[in-house]
């Protein structure tokens, strides 16, 4: 039996792995059962050190056990992670909740005699699915605890280790970065990824350089560690950055991120990164001055490499599959900090759900910015209006209710506000209140895009003038502190499509030092 | 001296698929019409099915559609195609 057990009281058991992103997203939310009504015990099929980390950084406050051998996987035989069983008080099976799944959750609470636990509008998907259980992985057979590399024959459709990279053996005849800029390259000098300098970026990395951590859309290239850390020795990266590409790749690989649709289309739409938390400080991201330029190593390297795993894992070449009909120059390198120094508010992490302390990346399909100057406003009305102005051009004019926008606050703009008294919350509010596209501007019956969808629109009356309401709901837009104390410039980002049936932002944590 | 790289792409080495070969002619054939569900697809596949039928006497003519243009198409809507003689698909805007 389960350690830990206590016979005649309900027991919920939750099996997971530490690198399955459903099980990052899944288990946090159990906290909030009362561990009065039931006992719950989480089940590592990970090692101690994996599993303790797991712990620290989602903040589990259950006990939690190894399953050494994988003995306890085989016994209860989960098919995939995280599985929990609620078992009664006579230790059998009373419910099973697969994935992540906020209903199965809510019911979960509600057989036990509690609130929802769930909450249907906390930035995570209704649904999604979980991970092979690692028992049921090839080299699980020999007993084994540990995830090593070796190379699987006759490797399954979605192999979780793969070959090592070839290796390429540049004479003297050549310049390896000439080679590498024909081969590899965004169309700028790269740094060759030699066999040395890769080795000090796998040495700063806790998994072995042949995992898989992700396919990368569209062509769904296998970017295993080590071709993670080449391309990143590309980008300039310094070995310490491998600590966020492996949950950046993880991100850029999220379902509900669909990589597979925002690299090839005709859209403007680009992967915008962005860093909260304790990691700006330690790995040296910037947040102030010229955020979205060329300002520090740390930024720009990093929007670099992920743009170098997508060209060179992923496929899609912006003059190939990458069918963008103006680019962005956010496909040099798109990184960008909050400046929570400056921001009164919770910064953008925290609100989808993760400590302060926890450092965490968030990824999402920007436009290029557009920039909001409103240096003579007197009061937060006026800052706030100006924006709106701006977030009405989202995506095109007459569009309404079907994409998003990240607005960048700066800290000038900021102070006016918060002086003002609006929380976050209440510049949301009155950012989405307040944006629409006067009604008249439809007269023309022109048939220009967004008209034909307008049996579809709310209206709306902004200032005396009825209008169609820009976006779909508050949570359309999101807020972010970035910038320079001085310059009173924010900025508006739109989206591409957004919604479970385009690209929706992702938001992963960091592993701490 | 020379240098030894650790090979950053793809070497997964998809082999592309052949072209089947092109049809004679579309008479009796069963042609599927494939909507991404752009706007304005539906009107040229409506036109396109028109054609077909009363220009080519094609046999058969199946529509499907993708849930979203954004994503590819789901298993359920490729089976829909499977046994089709040719496949016209309608980009759209």
């Amino acid at each position: 039996m389960v350690p830990g057990y206590q016979p005649g009281k309900k027991a919920l058991l939750v099996f997971f792995e530490t690198d399955c992103p459903t099980c990052q997203l899944a288990l946090p939310y159990l906290n909030a059962l009362d561990a009065g009504s039931v006992q719950i015990i989480g089940i590592s099929q990970d090692d101690e050190k994996a599993t303790h980390n797991f712990v620290q950084q989602m903040g589990i406050r259950y006990p939690v056990q190894l399953d050494h051998k994988l003995t306890l996987s085989r016994a209860w035989d989960p098919q995939s992670v995280p599985t929990a069983y609620l078992l009664d008080t006579a230790g059998k099976i009373e419910r099973t909740l697969i994935g992540f799944d906020k209903q199965a959750l809510n019911e979960l609470a509600s057989s036990l005699g509690q609130a929802p636990i769930a909450p249907a509008s906390d930035g995570a998907p209704a649904w999604k699915p979980g991970c092979g259980s690692r028992h049921l992985e090839p080299h699980a057979e020999s007993g084994s605890d540990s995830s090593g590399a070796e190379t699987q024959q006759n490797a399954p459709l979605l192999r979780r280790i793969a070959e090592p990279a070839s290796r390429i053996t540049v004479s003297d005849a050549e310049d390896a970065v000439e080679f590498c800029f024909r081969h590899f390259g965004d169309g700028l000098p790269v740094v060759p990824p030699t066999a040395e300098r890769v080795a000090a970026m796998l040495k700063a990395c806790p998994l072995a350089p042949e995992n898989v951590v992700g396919r990368i859309p569209p062509c769904y290239g296998e970017a295993t560690v080590e071709k993670i850390a080449a391309n990143a020795v590309m980008a300039g990266c310094q070995p310490e950055m491998m600590r966020i590409l492996l949950p950046l790749v993880r991100a850029a690989c999220d379902e509900r991120y669909n990589a597979h649709g925002v690299q090839a289309t005709t859209h403007f739409a680009a992967p915008l990164i962005m860093i909260n938390g304790p990691v700006r400080q330690e790995l040296g991201f910037w947040s102030k001055q010229n955020v979205f330029s060329n300002v520090a190593r740390a930024n720009s390297t990093l929007g670099r490499a992920l743009q170098l795993l997508l060209l060179n894992l992923g496929g899609a070449r912006p003059d190939g599959i990458d069918m963008s009909a103006l680019g962005n120059s956010g496909k040099f390198s798109f990184c960008i900090a909050e400046n929570e120094e400056e921001s009164p508010w919770e910064p953008l992490h925290v609100e989808h759900g993760f400590r302060r302390a926890q450092s965490a990346l968030t990824l999402f399909s920007a436009e290029p910015p557009r920039g909001v100057s409103e240096h003579t406003a007197q009061n937060a009305e006026t800052v706030l209006r100006a924006i709106c102005h701006a977030l009405a051009t989202v995506w095109s004019y007459r569009m309404c209710g079907r994409h998003e926008a990240v607005v960048v606050l700066c800290p000038e703009h900021v102070k006016t506000i918060h002086r003002d008294g609006f929380s976050k919350q209440q510049v949301r509010q009155f950012l989405f209140e307040n944006t629409g596209i006067p009604v008249r501007h439809y007269a023309s019956a022109d048939n220009g895009e967004g008209t034909q969808l307008v049996p579809t629109y709310r209206e709306i009356t902004i200032q005396g003038e009825l209008c169609y309401q820009k976006f779909h709901s508050p949570e359309s837009i999101q807020i972010f502190v970035a910038g320079g104390t001085a310059g009173k410039f924010s900025a508006v980002l739109g989206s591409w499509s957004t919604g479970p049936t385009g690209s929706q932002m992702v938001t992963y944590p960091i592993p701490d030092k | 001296m020379s240098v030894t790289l650790i090979h950053p792409g793809n070497e997964s080495n998809p082999q592309a698929a052949p072209s089947p070969a092109r049809l004679n002619s579309l008479s009796g054939k069963k042609i599927g019409l494939l909507d991404i569900s752009k706007p304005g697809g539906n009107l040229f596949l409506d036109r396109m099915e028109q054609i077909l039928r009363e220009r080519y006497g094609v046999a058969e003519v199946v529509r499907a559609r993708k849930p979203t243009f954004a994503k590819v198409a789901p298993p359920a809507v490729i089976e829909q195609l499977r046994s089709m003689d040719a496949v016209i698909e309608a980009l759209a805007d």
